[in-house]
């Protein structure tokens, strides 16, 4: 496969080419081998006409003679039927957080949420796979939907750097726009804190089924694994103006620390329980290496 | 355990812990912080809540402590004190010596001061029965301060701030110490308790603790139990030089000549050389350098003998003045380095001769060294206002011969023949043929006078009243008698002399000279100019609308009013030095208040003091606290509180 020069300057603000140059050996992995519409670089679990051979089966009356495998009738005088793997193409939907929340952290989520989607855009792009790139807060905010190829680098790019985390966050209905506007088969990454209040188990629950592969990405700060306040504080939720008033102590911090765990191992229990794949991640870490490292491991690429 | 100040803790206490209960719950005003989502944070705060029931407590450990440490300070305020004295509660008499000697300074400020520090250490050790105190045994105290009179400082009370206000209070005086007094109202405060002393406390008996250097004069009239008295010896030194006499006098025959004698006592045991210094009012007449020898002390006989020394000096003043002897050295004890003297003028006798003619009367008088005679007839001397005659004191001595006057005004009176009305002197009738049966020939107006021969055809029968002094008896009735009355002197002789042989005895004329010498020194006699400490300043004879003001030697002016007898009493000579009387008409009067007491200015303190029979040893420590402060231990503990609040504070902000 070619090295891919950066397409935009503006991609090369959110990926380091050296990452990049990387990504180019990497496609995305379907768990499933799913059904494309069409005729793409993969396998599909229909057999069709393809070069891949994948099986012999017993000729039975209405078969295609061209596939009927003259070789083996000639040794056996039986008719067998050959049976190939067909590529298809994948369709990769990206739903990405972009309410209030994810611009606060040190690093910023929002920063690592981007670069991640921008990762993986990269490699399903070069790869052909049909991609949608969908920003969400209190529903869908921007949408990019159907790229394949390189071509779409740059508007890639220039979306997800030009959109500011801004808003509320409703995810479910953010999942059933996304939902009514998806064709195809094949694997939906969803990258956001999860810190909802209403709730994800609904908003999940419509991403996964028959035909899509759920990553789940969840993002958190630092600042939100170990919070370092001090002092008598009036917490402001960034996104509804909510607050809550604390006094930090040792007690407080161990309730939070003990809480928010909580949270995310029902996350993952949620997500592992219906076939789903829940990948934690630090904003202080790299995205290099999380997209490099473990996402390679748990098979999302390859 | 007990408090001193139970409520200054308690009002401090109302004040201050709402304050501060208030101050911890008013709400803080807290920093904001954005964070993503107070989602986790509230299930955080409820899980604490509800997981943790001491959390509340613990979030409050800072206002805990807090008000631990507040509680701490005011109970230190409270004055809470650690008696480690035991039993029941008792009743002291503080008896503290304010006389002339605890004036010396050998105990740094003085031993007054040194005696009221004892005294308050003794009164702060004192046990207080307050409703916070464990026991309800309380210790109960008055207070007798005593020079040569005492005077109840304060009488029993438990109240520790008053008594100490009270010893405070104590005035230095000049006086001479005197137990006696001080005892007996010791004692009759003790006997009838009421007020405050009740329960067990007013059965016992109260216990004396003297505050003295033991240089009392009384010591052996006072009969005190065992135990009864408790003596806490004040004083180190025994070095002192004082006055211990003086005398100014004019002389007879030359008036203005004055003779001055002085006398110095050095109770140290070393010789000193002393410079003693002759004033008249403030221009130094002499100053003359005199060595005192050292006391004499014999162990075995306890006698005791200071060194002394007199000197004497002789000058001319005519004129009336104030004598100051002043050694100049500095000792430890200040009031018996000077003495005073008041100096009259000269005067010679103005004498009214009222008579109808007495030619041999009139020439005996002659003869004697008076300075006017004026005859005057008995009409003459009954149309004189009295008032006038008494205020203008034109003559020292009226002499009536055989005359009773209509009114008497107060004079000084030699009276021949029937007595005055009005001065209790009664005359029922006449006897005859009296001769003289005895006589006082030591009396000064008997003196040098023979009176063996006289005899009186006719005189009148006197009765007199108890207190008239007889002089001379004749068989049937007085002869001669001495009387005061209403401010007057009245010589009585109870017959005419032209009845009598006496005009051609030479002793008429002696007697004659006698008596104006006698009654001219009582012009004076009811002035006494030089008092002791504690003798009243008395003047006579003031109008009754006067005002006399006497100024005391520090510059204080007190106004004195005459009482209806037209006599004016100042009581307050508490101090050495000279008093001024001013009235509002006539000269200023004079009148030297001097210590001249060896007893005061022997100022060795006394290890035991012995009273009628029983000795009492000073104690050999000074008074003690009993009673343990504990405030400097609460302090220390509200200390280590802030810093245990601090360090909690920083232990939650590091989380």
């Amino acid at each position: 496969m070619a090295i891919a020069k950066p397409t935009t300057r503006k991609l090369s603000d959110l990926l380091d080419p050296k990452f990049m140059a990387r990504l180019d050996s990497l496609d995305l992995l379907s768990r499933k081998i799913l059904q494309g519409k069409l005729q793409g670089e993969r396998r599909s679990k229909r057999r069709g006409q393809s070069v891949e051979f994948a099986d012999h089966r017993p000729y039975v009356v209405g078969d295609d003679l061209r596939f009927v495998d003259w070789n083996v009738y000639g040794r056996l005088d039986q008719l067998f039927l050959k049976l190939f793997l067909e590529e298809q193409d994948l369709t990769v939907h990206i739903l990405v957080d972009s309410s209030a929340s994810m611009g606060l952290g040190e690093p910023a989520k929002r920063l690592f949420a981007k670069r991640l989607t921008a990762a993986l855009g990269y490699v399903s792009l070069v790869n052909n796979n049909r991609l949608t790139i969908s920003l969400f807060a209190d529903g869908l905010r921007a949408q990019l939907p159907h790229m394949r190829g390189r071509n779409y680098l740059s508007q890639m790019a220039e979306m997800l750097l030009t959109t500011d985390c801004e808003g509320l966050s409703d995810f479910e209905k953010a999942c059933r726009d996304a939902t009514a506007s998806r064709i195809g088969r094949g694997v939906t990454i969803v990258v956001s804190d999860f810190l909802f209040k209403q709730g994800y188990e609904a908003a999940l629950r419509r991403l996964i089924g028959a035909r899509y592969d759920l990553y789940v990405i969840q993002v958190l700060s630092p600042q939100e694994i170990s919070p370092e306040l001090t002092g008598d504080l009036k917490l402001l939720d960034v996104e509804d103006a909510d607050t809550a008033e604390i006094t930090v102590s040792a007690a407080l911090i161990k309730y939070y620390k003990r809480n928010l765990a909580a949270w995310c191992d029902e996350l993952r229990s949620f997500c592992t329980n219906r076939g789903a794949v829940c990948v934690q991640a630090n904003s202080a870490d790299s995205v290099e290496s999380l997209v490099l490292n473990y996402l390679r491991r748990i098979h999302l690429l390859r | 355990m007990e408090f001193l100040t139970p409520l200054v803790g308690l009002y401090a206490a109302a004040a201050a812990v709402p304050l501060l209960l208030l101050l911890y719950f008013l709400k803080l005003k807290r920093r904001e912080a954005l964070v993503s989502s107070t989602l986790l944070w509230k299930r955080a705060v409820r899980d604490l809540q509800v997981n943790a029931p001491f959390q509340r407590l613990r979030r409050n450990l800072l206002l805990l402590l807090q008000l631990l440490a507040l509680v701490v300070v005011l109970l230190a305020l409270a004055g809470p004190v650690l008696s480690l004295r035991r039993g029941p509660g008792q009743r002291y008499v503080l008896l503290i010596d304010r006389s002339a000697s605890m004036n010396a300074t050998d105990v740094e400020p003085t031993r007054l001061d040194a005696a009221k520090r004892q005294a308050k250490i003794f009164v702060e050790s004192m046990r207080t029965g307050s409703a916070l105190s464990w026991r309800d045994q309380s210790d109960h105290a008055m207070v007798i301060a005593f020079d040569q009179r005492a005077g109840v400082a304060c009488s029993f009370t438990s109240d520790k701030r008053q008594l100490a206000a009270r010893i405070d209070a104590i005035e230095p005086g000049d006086g001479v110490s005197k137990l006696g007094e001080a005892v007996v109202v010791a004692r009759a405060f003790a006997q009838s308790s009421g007020g405050e002393a009740s329960g067990t406390s007013g059965e016992k008996a109260a216990r004396l603790v003297l505050f003295s250097d033991g240089r009392i004069a009384d010591l052996e009239g006072i009969v005190l139990g065992d135990d009864e008295l408790v003596y806490q010896r004040i004083g180190r030194s025994q070095d002192n030089v004082g006055i211990t006499a003086m005398n100014a006098r004019r002389s007879y025959e030359q008036p203005q000549e004055v003779e001055v004698f002085a006398s110095l006592a050095n109770f140290a045991s070393e010789p000193v050389t002393r410079d003693v210094q002759l004033a008249i009012g403030p221009n130094v007449h002499a100053v003359r350098s005199v060595t005192v020898p050292g006391c004499e002390t014999q162990t075995d006989a306890d006698t005791f003998r200071p060194g002394q020394a007199t000197l004497s000096f002789s000058l001319f003043h005519s004129e009336a003045g104030v004598l100051e002897v002043h050694q100049l050295g500095t000792d430890a004890l200040a009031c018996d380095d000077a003495a005073w003297s008041i100096l009259d003028p000269p005067r010679r006798l103005s004498v009214l001769l009222v008579t109808q003619g007495n030619s041999v009367l009139e020439s005996a008088l002659k003869a004697c060294p008076i300075a006017r005679l004026d005859p005057c007839t008995p009409a003459g001397f009954d149309a004189l206002d009295p008032a006038a005659f008494a205020a203008r004191q034109k003559y020292d001595v009226v002499v009536l011969d055989n005359h009773v006057p209509g009114h008497l005004p107060p004079c000084r009176y030699l009276v021949f023949g029937a007595p005055p009305q009005g001065i209790d002197v009664n005359s029922p009738g006449e006897v005859e043929n009296q001769l003289i049966v005895d006589w006082r020939s030591q009396h000064p107006v008997l003196q040098y006078v023979d009176m063996t021969n006289l005899f009186a055809a006719r005189s009148h029968r006197l009765l007199l009243p108890r207190d008239a002094e007889l002089l001379a008896e004749f068989n049937g009735s007085p002869a001669l008698a001495l009387l005061r009355r209403h401010g007057g002197t009245y010589l009585i002789a109870g017959f005419d002399i032209l009845q009598s042989n006496w005009p051609f005895e030479p002793g008429f004329v002696l007697f004659c000279y006698n008596a104006l010498s006698f009654l001219g020194a009582q012009v004076d006699h009811d002035q006494r100019h030089e008092l002791a400490v504690g003798e009243p300043i008395t003047i006579e004879n003031v109008p009754r609308d006067a005002v006399v003001t006497v100024i005391c030697p520090g510059g204080r002016e007190v106004d004195v009013r005459p009482d209806p007898s037209g006599t004016v009493r100042f009581p307050g000579t508490y101090d050495v030095g000279v008093y001024t009387a001013r009235a509002s008409q006539g000269p200023p009067r004079f009148y030297a208040v001097n210590l001249l007491e060896p007893q005061e200015s022997r100022i060795e303190p006394k290890d035991e003091i012995e009273f009628a029979g029983l000795p009492v040893a000073a104690q050999e420590q000074g008074v003690q606290q009993a009673n343990v402060p504990l405030w400097p231990l609460l302090v220390l503990l509200a200390l280590m509180l802030v810093c245990a609040e601090w360090f909690a504070y920083n232990l939650k902000s590091r989380i």
